[in-house]
């Protein structure tokens, strides 16, 4: 059984299972980057944190909550060869991966109390969302690429490893901001 | 056969979906009662990275035999 690019089905699955271990090598690379910051925030700051709107943390954070979701229906529906699904559910995640970006980058940062050169609170804060918003913005333009060839028909059931990939990408995404959301809108006592 | 296949990771996902809202809140309302309590909010936190690396990045792929079916 071959695919469409003529390549037998069996060695496309041994390139993606190594594919797999490079991507989550990356990851896991990446991840030591962001503990980093983590570790800093509570090294700096310690029980307190920066002055934020509360309601907007909750509502960037549920939107990218909501993106995993979508983002998990997009990866299954291409893995059982939905087309229609896939697409649509694709589209989702990179309209609340923006919508993400503008409540961070376009709202909080224009309207926190504080700047980057306001000590420690402050530079943590545009470092931490910095470093994160660059990982959505990348995120939203590999899922881009992948909605544009997923509407060329590129991807089928048994071939289909950027979806896998930018998936995963998403959701390691969404993992790096279950950790920042308590660290800076939730724990200690707010500083002005 | 794959139709119902498709329809279980669905549920799947929806049911971790609810689980991650819910400890969403619970972690929102946590820190808007005594923001001092530090531990139940790393708790919560890696509960619900737990759930998302297990069922949505499904990191138990990276352990499948070559070969066998990743769908």
């Amino acid at each position: 059984m071959t695919t469409t690019s003529g390549e037998s089905v069996v060695s496309y699955r041994s390139k993606t299972i190594t594919n797999r271990i490079g991507l989550w090598l990356f990851l896991l690379s990446d991840a030591f980057v962001f503990a980093g910051l983590l570790v800093s925030r509570f090294y700096l700051l310690g029980n307190t944190r920066p002055e934020l709107n509360q309601i907007l943390g909750l509502a960037v954070t549920s939107m990218l909550l909501i993106s995993s979701f979508f983002m998990n229906r997009a990866e299954t529906a291409a893995s059982y060869g939905d087309q229609k699904g896939f697409s649509r559910y694709t589209f989702f995640t990179i309209v609340l991966g923006i919508l993400f970006l503008i409540g961070v980058v376009g709202i909080e940062w224009p309207t926190a109390p504080f700047s980057a050169s306001d000590g420690a609170a402050g530079s943590l804060f545009f470092a931490m969302t910095g470093f994160h918003a660059f990982h959505v913005l990348t995120g939203v333009i590999f899922l881009i690429i992948v909605y544009r060839n997923g509407k060329k028909g590129i991807y089928t059931a048994e071939r289909h490893w950027p979806v896998e990939a930018a998936a995963v990408y998403w959701h390691f995404v969404d993992v790096v901001w279950v950790f920042f959301y308590p660290a800076l809108y939730l724990m200690g006592t707010a500083i002005g | 056969m794959d139709e119902n296949k498709k329809k279980e990771q669905y549920r799947i996902g929806v049911a971790v979906f609810i689980l991650l809202a819910m400890m969403t809140l619970g972690e929102y309302l946590i820190g808007a009662i005594s923001p001092a309590w530090i531990a139940p909010l790393v708790g919560v936190a890696i509960l619900k990275a737990f759930f998302i690396i297990r069922d949505y990045m499904h990191i138990g792929r990276l352990f499948e035999p070559e070969g066998e079916n990743n769908e």
